[in-house]
């Protein structure tokens, strides 16, 4: 458990477009153990995606890392030449999208687009590709694969289409899976579906997995540890019960009180003032202090570094840093 | 209080499908398939259900934005389809809809002020100095400043533009709102201003809504009773804490133990399959290939809603 999988260091990426740098992620930092699952939370435009693109090494022009390292199984990916990074991605390290609709070609086949993963990273006779692409089908839950494995994508629903998508993700029993927002285009019923398939094909594959959503409730069903990003940094890192019961970032306290909950009957949602700043000109100091109901002076100035309050637990707030103590307790 | 403000009654909508050569009609879409229910004033009926169960189509066929296929809507004893074109003119200035993409649904060649006034225009009900009072006092209800008054819809964030949307669906003074998933598109931390804002304007103007979503838990935080909706037809309706504490039909059952709950990790009624396509609806109960409480008679006959309890109604066979 103590190994980790997954270490990313000070991760910076940009977006450089004509009216501006987009500091997109700016020193993110956490790490996954082996059979681990994280779970990255944050609205939209934290930066979130971008940092799940990055680990494969999939930004594109305008975005470019500018800094940090990604360490993967003790070697650093960064570093990595292109050819060496093709043969990791799909293989070593598989990712599930958004949109499962949008990530399949809609002109081949379920069974062959599987299939050609196989072929580009593993050793199988010709002859026996297509057993074992009807074995993963099956694995995930897709009825009669034999069949169903010759459909086109637009002959499946959401739910089997995002379940191929996994089935395909893990068909080279990968160390690593990105799961981008797998369910955020499903309806209920679909998504309680999904996280099932999940649940149980973590055991059954062991793979370490890092859940990228906005949906909290979603990432508890799945993830032993969440990191909370706003505005392109990491604010708080913690156990995933911890999180819920103990938040000490202003932002995720502030998250968790403005969000209806079924188990918890308030008259009025708690509100967190303002919008989500634009990262072209993120605002000085903590990203997140124009917003912050505890706001000092220093956070205006000054960026809080993220420090470990309890064990294994991280916050960047200023609030507990040695420098905000003197100000003011919460 | 418990005058009904809207009543409906075995409301249909199917959309027809052409085909053929001739483009002839070959099929229909069972989009809202004998709806019945009443809206009392003052109170917010909840509408939840999956994507395409019809819950969109059966908010505007409310309004009359679309044509029904059959059946009547009563607006405070009226049928608004029975009404002439002048006269649903004037009902629309007591109707009004907000929508689920603020991003969408504002011209973004118009200044603000023209969108919120734009209803005042139509039903030319006030011009010059009173029109932009009247604009004005639409925006404070929804707390944009009168500064925001003559810049364009792209100027704005996802929950201002909510907002906007908000002003003008009262700039008509209305009593009756279509609220159709006002929050789905906004930032989480977003959605409580707009949420909390809804619920300040039904508490100071008394307005009565119709809040559609699929999110459960805001369905919960915002209203007093609950319709699921399953393919076309409501399967369940009561009381909020009824339908989430107790709920009865077993897809309302599934659907609530699917909700992931920060925090928690359920146990969950797993459905089989997906929802199957309205074009050709299964026979009998609409649920029964997913259901887990099947009985044979099921696939026959059609369960009407009863009611089982005061104010609780359940369209099932087998589970009483």
């Amino acid at each position: 458990m103590s190994e980790s999988v997954l270490k990313i260091n000070d991760l910076t990426v940009y977006y450089y477009i004509p009216e501006g740098v987009v500091k997109a992620v700016d020193g993110v930092n956490f790490e996954i153990g082996k059979e681990e699952a994280l779970g990255l939370v944050g609205e939209s435009g934290c930066g979130k995606s971008t940092v799940a693109l990055s680990i494969p090494r999939l930004i594109r022009t305008p975005g470019k890392i500018v800094g940090g390292e990604i360490w993967f199984e003790g070697e650093n990916l960064l570093a990595k030449s292109e050819a060496e990074m093709r043969k990791i991605r799909g293989g070593r390290i598989s990712m599930v999208f958004q949109h499962p609709g949008a990530s399949m070609n809609p002109v081949f086949t379920i069974g062959s687009q599987i299939a050609e993963a196989i072929k580009l990273h593993q050793d199988v006779q010709k002859s026996e590709i297509r057993k074992k692409v009807e074995e993963i089908l099956y694995k995930v839950g897709i009825p009669s694969p034999e069949q169903r494995m010759n459909d086109y994508p637009h002959e499946y629903s959401g739910g089997m289409l995002q379940r191929a998508m996994i089935a395909m993700s893990l068909s080279c029993n990968p160390e690593l899976l990105i799961a981008d927002e797998p369910t955020t285009s499903l309806d209920v019923t679909i998504q309680a579906q999904i996280l099932e398939l999940m649940k149980k094909l973590r055991k059954d594959f062991g793979a370490s997995i890092l859940l990228i959503g906005h949906d909290l409730g979603v990432i508890s069903e799945l993830c032993d540890k969440v990191a909370v990003m706003y505005a392109g940094k990491n604010v708080e890192y913690a156990d995933i019960s911890t999180i819920f019961k103990n938040p000490k970032h202003p932002y995720t306290i502030a998250l968790l009180k403005s969000i209806p909950r079924l188990d918890v009957d308030v008259e009025r949602l708690n509100i967190i003032r303002g919008t989500v700043p634009r990262l072209i000109n993120p605002p000085s100091g903590c990203r997140f202090h124009p917003r912050c109901e505890h706001v000092m002076e220093i956070c205006s100035k000054q960026e809080p570094p993220l420090v470990e309050v309890e064990k294994g637990h991280r916050v960047a707030c200023h609030l507990y840093t040695s420098n905000g103590k003197q100000n003011q307790p919460i | 209080m418990s005058e009904n403000i809207i009543e409906v009654e075995n409301l249909k909508k199917h959309f027809p499908i052409m085909g053929g050569v001739l483009l002839r009609q070959v099929a229909a879409v069972h989009a809202v398939d004998g709806v019945s229910f009443s809206i009392k004033r003052g109170e917010t009926l909840g509408l939840v259900g999956e994507s395409g169960c019809g819950k969109t189509t059966l908010g505007r066929t409310i309004l009359r934005l679309i044509e029904p296929t059959a059946g009547r809507v009563r607006y405070l004893g009226r049928n608004i389809f029975d009404l002439k074109r002048n006269e649903l003119q004037k009902l629309r200035l007591e109707m009004a809809m907000i929508f689920q993409d603020p991003y969408q649904s504002l011209n973004p060649r118009m200044t603000i002020a023209d969108i919120v006034g734009e209803p005042l225009d139509i039903h030319r009900l006030a011009k010059g100095a009173e029109k932009e009072k009247r604009v004005m006092d639409s925006m404070e209800k929804v707390g944009l400043a009168p500064f925001h008054l003559y810049r364009y819809p792209h100027e704005f964030s996802g929950g201002q533009k909510q907002r906007v949307a908000i002003a003008r669906a009262l700039a008509g003074n209305p009593k009756f709102l279509v609220a159709d998933e006002p929050v789905s598109s906004l930032d989480v931390s977003v959605r409580a201003q707009i949420l909390n804002l809804l619920n300040d304007l039904q508490e100071e103007y008394g307005f009565t809504y119709l809040y559609i979503s699929h999110d459960l838990s805001t369905v919960k935080h915002m209203c007093d009773r609950v319709a699921v909706m399953y393919l076309g037809e409501i399967v369940e309706l009561g009381p909020v804490n009824e339908i989430y504490d107790n709920p009865i039909h077993p897809y309302t059952e599934a659907l609530m133990s699917a909700i992931p709950v920060p925090g928690k990790r359920s146990s969950r009624i797993i459905l089989k399959g997906s929802v199957p396509t309205p074009i050709d609806p299964p026979p009998g109960c609409r649920f029964n290939p997913r259901c887990n409480y099947r009985e044979p008679r099921c696939a026959k006959d059609n369960p009407q809603l009863i009611e089982v309890k005061k104010g609780h109604f359940v369209a099932c066979l087998s589970k009483k």
